[in-house]
């Protein structure tokens, strides 16, 4: 890996990578560590929309599935008629549903996350190497061509 | 100052909050763990003797846990409202306050989850709520809303949990940088090892967009959710259909109430005053303003169905309400929620920190006094006059409840001094 470029200042690191990009340095080589998040960089290195997304859908769709079965399955398993109700009562049931879509949702996000983000990493935990404020960039293996 | 000095200026500050602690902040702590202590022995009292202790009595066997229990549930609203919904608004005042307002939520729901078992009596069977395969061939009643409650409250705790720690992950990275010795070590931990690769943030973006999004329906629901404990039965002044609006509106006002409550002190004795400005608490002071109208409304929609519904019971439990034994209540939660929030109209209060933190401490207790005034007046004065009575806490309650703010505060103490106050890569973001 070549030595990282480190900046201090946000438009000279925009228009650095700027340049390798016009250099034809392909986009998969180019790492970027910046101290928060920059949109700019999405636009400058435009890479696959995040997956997490999926995630979330997954999770929340499970949720439903998990609230209206766990629900009624258990219902008609222990039936006992309440109030005048029917066993299967789906408004009532709707809000542990919606409940339900809503944490399976949250969590599988996050749990995404950190599949797609590869974290928690070990190897970072322990790391020494802070670039604090500086913005990175890092050209991994191979000439700028 | 160039940029980089402004990064490296927020961190020194921000991070600043978390240095060793003045006497000052280790009073308070002293104050605040003492109560909690008091409280907590007053819990073991209770739970030795049972709820005879507490002053529950025919027809007032809901009373000041449940109060506390909604109240702490209601505070915890703002947070998300805050931390969710103005982050899908792009509102950019709300990077002053959200950090404060997501711990806030946090630590109210943990206290909130406390007050159904404390005000159980039989506290160690807590788990006879919790569907789970048993031998007693006993299942759960999915129609009943205290199960309901189960499931909202448990989702928004741990919901509500995910966004705070997510929220932090970028700032731990900087606290570990920062940071020397055992608590280095601490923050590398919690920072998980990120980098602030590009990947990393992609993937972070998204995640905090859908969180966001998740927690959005939950500022609505969870309240509503609450509201049905009182709404679905059958006694007046609380079966009536618009109290999940009604209740979500006053969450959100009292929980906007305790963040200024939280805020204002923390801005002073942290010196984050170049972070949270007079425009910033004047945003916030809006929603109040906001807010309180809608309480207002629902007061005077509320008594205006009790009028005109012709329903003798109804008619009755709000004369109660209004004139009965818990009136000077009801005319103090009019006062403190209706009335006084209306100063807020003048831009130039708005703006003066010590006018806002009387009228949000004001709030607070009026909120309080709403919680109460719905579910005791209402139990005390019920169909039958034969079963009317009355209810006053005694020193057991009163005890626990003082310890619950004691709980509250000092989770909040610790939090000042152990975790980023402010989300400082959303501040870099926007200087």
């Amino acid at each position: 890996m070549a030595e990282p470029m480190v900046f201090r200042e946000k438009e000279r690191f925009l228009e650095s990578l700027r340049e390798l990009v016009r250099d034809g340095v392909p986009r998969e080589r180019i790492r970027v560590i910046t101290p928060f998040g920059v949109p700019e960089v999405e636009e400058i290195l435009p890479g696959k929309r995040s997956k997490v997304r999926f995630f979330a859908l997954l999770g929340a769709a499970s949720g439903t599935v998990t609230g209206f079965a766990f629900t009624i399955l258990t219902s008609l398993s222990w039936p006992l008629i309440v109030g005048g109700k029917p066993i299967v009562s789906l408004p009532p049931f709707l809000i542990i549903a919606f409940a339900l879509t809503i944490l399976f949702g949250a969590l599988s996000t996050f749990l995404g996350f950190l599949l797609l983000s590869r974290l928690p990493s070990p190897r970072g935990i322990r790391s020494e190497v802070e670039y604090g404020n500086a913005f990175v960039i890092l050209v991994e293996d191979g000439e700028r061509r | 100052m160039g940029n980089a000095e402004r990064y490296a200026k927020a961190d020194r500050d921000i991070l600043a909050a978390m240095e060793k602690p003045g006497r000052a902040y280790l009073a308070g702590l002293a104050f605040t763990a003492t109560l909690t202590v008091i409280g907590g022995i007053l819990w073991i009292y209770q739970i030795r003797n049972g709820l005879g202790v507490a002053g529950y009595t025919h027809p007032v066997n809901w009373a000041i846990y449940i109060t506390n229990f909604v109240f702490w549930v209601g505070i915890a609203h703002s947070g998300t409202l805050i931390s969710a919904v103005l982050y899908l608004f792009r509102a950019r005042y709300r990077t002053s306050f959200n950090r404060a307002a997501e711990a806030m939520t946090v630590f109210a729901l943990m206290v909130a989850g406390l007050f159904p078992l404390i005000h159980l009596g039989r506290s160690w069977v807590f788990y006879y709520l919790l569907p789970y395969p048993n031998q007693r061939q006993l299942w759960v009643n999915f129609r009943s809303p205290l199960i309901w409650d189960v499931f909202a409250v448990g989702t928004y705790f741990t919901v509500s949990l995910v966004f705070f720690y997510v929220g932090m992950i970028p700032d731990f990275a900087i606290a570990r940088r920062c940071k020397e010795g055992i608590r280095k070590r601490f923050y590398q931990v919690l920072s998980l090892g990120w980098k602030g690769t590009e990947r990393e943030w992609r993937h972070y973006g998204m995640l905090y967009l859908f969180l966001a999004a998740f927690a959005t329906p939950l500022v609505a629901s969870v309240h509503s959710v609450v509201s049905w404990d009182f709404a679905m039965s059958v006694v007046p002044g609380w079966h009536t259909t618009i109290f999940a609006p009604y209740f979500v509106a006053g969450a959100i006002f009292s929980g906007t109430a305790m963040v200024i409550t939280l805020v204002i002190p923390l801005r002073k004795a942290m010196n984050l005053h170049e972070y949270i400005t007079d425009d910033h608490f004047e945003s916030i002071a809006k929603i109040m303003l906001f807010t309180s109208l809608i309480v207002s409304y629902a007061y005077i929609v509320e008594f205006g169905l009790a009028w005109y519904g012709g329903n003798v019971f109804e008619t009755g439990a709000f004369r109660y309400r209004a004139l009965g034994d818990f009136r000077y209540l009801t005319w103090a939660m009019i006062f403190c929620n209706s009335l006084v929030p209306l100063s807020l109209f003048v831009k130039r209060l708005r703006r003066n920190t010590t006018c806002l933190l009387v009228v949000s401490l004001l709030v607070n207790v009026g909120m309080w006094l709403e919680r109460f005034v719905i579910i005791v007046a209402s139990l005390a004065h019920d169909y039958d006059p034969y079963v009317w009575g009355t209810y006053s806490p005694t020193y057991v309650e009163v005890g626990i409840s003082l310890g619950s703010f004691g709980m509250f505060f000092t989770l909040y103490l610790l939090f000042v001094k152990n975790l980023p106050v402010l989300s400082i890569t959303e501040i870099k973001e926007h200087l």
